[in-house]
């Protein structure tokens, strides 16, 4: 019998980046890393579990901004020049490291995986990556949600609910058009969350979010099953909050299982390690020192001293690793379970870019876990969705405003390097409801304008600008990012109010942030002026 | 990159954001169960009646934050002033108690009289930092396993900045002990 259930929930994000204008962008490359090291093994995984006909269940978030760049031509077309770049160094690196014992074997891990990723890629997905997901989520194995339309923080944006209903509206659509039905949850971009948002929430049909473990934690009236049961919050919305063990267990950097010794090194790369006469080309930009991705040795210590890779021994880890957390979770609802009327849900998300990036082994981690777990007596996975349905009766609750960012709340997004946003963000968001007021019914330009300045508001909104400025790596593009975003809606802000339309401009706009094809500017209209009956002429949700 | 590829700059059309637009505005937002955040900018013709009504100039008025607490049943239970400088465009403001709401005042102190408010924000809560006190009779555990219950969650807990945080550590350490350069 079920003593326990594991809703594990990856979430991937990146902020939109797309830079035809330059020859090289260090931050395509993230989404190009993510792709090779996080996106694809993780699939891979998958499709072999399925294979081998295990029965496992995740949920998968995938914010619109990735959506969007992994649909985009151009960044497909990149990616597979990117990728063929690759493979030619894997080439090199085979013949750089021939007879060599130790290396030669990890050269051709690499190109072998490399080889793996191009097929699946190119040949076996046209380089179309969400189909992948969509055939996972047709099997039962995956359920896809997704975040709001540029995973804007939107606690922070609150003081404009519309900018909120805009950024989740626009973001649940996208996912509607790409994936052909709406999401049942929604991933609150970092759990960021406030109870202003309920009535919004309600109004967009979503059957759950995830919350901080504070947010369900700290809700009131008192949960009585603390995070180990969602609740059921004033707009009808089931909240889950983070189970903060599970977190602890991978997130932790110190007691975590990515630093074991064993799993291999991040910061050892040949693209530092090497003569840039050899390596320089294949970096990205050429000549400049940056992670290549081929990595071959392990963690071996606490120093700086660093052993070869074994890659056998990486993938026992995993094995071990794997055991060690279900062993770890049956304790765990054998604890809670004896406190509760009913079986306790661990509620497990992570980033999905730690999986294969950061942690190399994470995938196969990963996938030695749906193994080991299925068939288990006392564990059954699951994912939020499918646990409403089980029918547990929720106790009605309001969750505490939250994030799961540094120190919980708002911090992270609010402090010294990036409170001057928030001046522009705002006076953006009164802006755009009041075009969308005045304008409810643009034809031709003059709607494309106005769709335009939708675009450029949300870009601008994105919580990774504020969040790069904290962490001080990248902040002068974020900086530009989030400055270029807000100029350029106020230029088209203006124009659409003195009639003044440049289209050749516009033109060029398009083309360049070009994301959320089918969006719809009225999504910005003042939530006093729209009655429910005419936001249901908008496009369906 | 190519010739019909506009520029970055091209695509910002000279635009350059504006260091304020000139509107009567003062907005209040949370930062956490303690502090709160308030950004402001007056119009010009509101500073010039300012000036008018005290015959003083702008920066020679003594300016102060009123902050008002409420409870979260809108009750009103106490306010104080934070003198501020004439010149500054924002502040962070601890009000020290969570599960509260606040609005704010910007106004000045004309000489010898009490406090003239110019803008008035929204209003902003703080959250909670701690269990809620409030218990729905269906949905009480027996306190012996509530303690049980939320010892264990309280036990441990990370965030991903912590990890971030936690990596950058090491990277600096990494680059003191003159290791290796990473990105």
């Amino acid at each position: 019998m079920t003593k326990g259930y594991l809703a594990l929930i990856l979430h991937a994000h990146l902020p939109y980046v797309r830079h035809p204008e330059y020859a090289y962008s260090l931050e395509e490359k993230w989404f190009f890393e993510a792709i090779t090291e996080c996106y694809i093994p993780l699939l891979s995984a998958f499709q072999e579990l399925e294979k081998d006909g295990i029965a496992f269940r995740l949920t998968f978030s995938l914010s619109p901004t990735l959506l969007a760049m992994m649909e985009d031509p151009f960044l497909q077309d990149r990616y597979g020049d990117y990728l063929s770049k690759q493979q030619e160094l894997a080439h090199r690196e085979e013949e750089r490291t021939g007879g060599d014992p130790v290396f030669f074997p990890l050269a051709r891990m690499y190109r072998k995986n490399l080889e793996h990723v191009s097929s699946f890629y190119n040949e076996k997905y046209g380089r179309q990556l969400v189909r992948p997901f969509k055939e996972l989520q047709q099997g039962g194995y995956l359920e896809l949600i997704t975040s709001s339309a540029t995973h804007g923080f939107l606690p922070l944006l609150s003081v404009q609910q519309e900018a909120v209903y805009a950024q989740l509206a626009a973001g649940i659509m996208h996912f509607e058009q790409v994936f052909g039905t709406p999401p049942k949850g929604i991933w609150l971009p970092e759990c960021g969350y406030d109870p202003q948002f309920e009535e919004i929430i309600g109004e967009l049909g979503l059957h759950y979010f995830i919350a901080a473990t504070h947010g369900v934690l700290y809700a009131s009236p008192r949960p009585k099953y603390g995070v180990y049961s969602p609740i059921l919050t004033p707009s009808g919305t089931a909240a889950f909050g983070r189970d903060p063990e599970t977190s602890h267990q991978v997130w932790s950097a110190k007691e975590g299982y990515p630093g074991d010794y064993n799993y291999r090194e991040f910061y050892r790369d040949i693209g530092f390690d090497l003569d840039l006469d050899y390596v320089g080309k294949y970096l990205h930009p050429p000549g400049l020192r940056s992670n290549t991705g081929f990595k071959y040795y392990r963690i071996t210590g606490p120093d700086n001293h660093k052993e070869p890779y074994n890659p056998q021994w990486a993938a026992n880890k995993t094995w071990e690793h794997a055991a060690n957390f279900i062993f770890n979770r049956e304790k765990q609802v054998e604890y809670y379970g004896g406190l509760m009327d009913r079986p306790p849900i661990v509620v497990a998300p992570y980033d999905t870019e730690l999986f294969g990036h950061w942690w190399f082994e994470g995938p196969l981690w990963l996938k030695n876990l749906c193994r080991q777990i299925s068939g288990n007596q006392h564990l059954e996975m699951i994912t939020p969705g499918q646990y409403l349905e089980r029918g547990y009766p929720l106790q009605l609750s309001t969750p505490n405003a939250s994030s799961w960012g540094d120190k919980g709340y708002y911090e992270v997004w609010l402090n010294g390097e990036n409170d001057w946003i928030y001046r522009h963000l705002h006076q953006g968001a009164r802006r755009m409801i009041a075009l969308a007021s005045d304008f409810p019914n643009a034809e031709g330009t003059l709607r494309d304008a106005l769709t335009q300045a939708a675009r450029e508001l949300l870009l601008a909104e994105s919580s990774d600008w504020p969040f790069i400025m904290t962490a001080g790596t990248m902040d002068m593009y974020a900086r530009a990012r989030q400055t270029s975003h807000m100029a350029r809606f106020l230029k088209l802000e203006r124009q659409i109010r003195n009639n003044s339309i440049d289209t050749s401009w516009l033109r060029k706009l398009e083309n360049a942030d070009n994301l959320f094809p089918q969006l719809d500017y009225r999504l910005f209209q003042p939530m006093s002026e729209t009655l429910p009956v005419e936001r249901e002429k908008l496009p369906a949700i | 990159m190519h010739d019909d590829i506009p520029s970055w700059e091209d695509l910002d059309g000279g635009e350059i954001l504006p260091l304020s637009y000139g509107e009567d505005q003062l907005v209040l937002l949370t930062r956490d169960p303690y502090w709160l955040f308030a950004y402001w900018e007056f119009n010009e013709e509101t500073k010039k009646d300012v000036e008018k009504t005290t015959r003083k100039p702008w920066g020679e008025l003594e300016f102060a934050l009123r902050v008002h607490r409420f409870n979260k049943g809108n009750k009103k239970e106490s306010y104080y002033d934070i003198k501020i400088d004439p010149s500054a465009l924002n502040w962070y403001i601890q009000v020290g108690v969570p599960d509260k709401q606040y609005k704010v005042d910007l106004g000045y102190y004309p000489p010898g009289k009490g406090f003239v408010p110019v803008l008035t924000s929204n209003l902003a809560s703080t959250p909670r930092d701690n269990l809620s006190d409030i218990i729905d009779d269906k949905w009480r555990l027996p306190d012996w396993q509530a303690r049980r219950l939320f010892w264990r969650i309280a036990r441990s807990s990370l965030s991903s900045m912590e990890m971030m945080l936690h990596r950058e550590k090491h990277y600096r350490e990494v680059k003191r002990k003159g290791g290796l350069p990473v990105d």
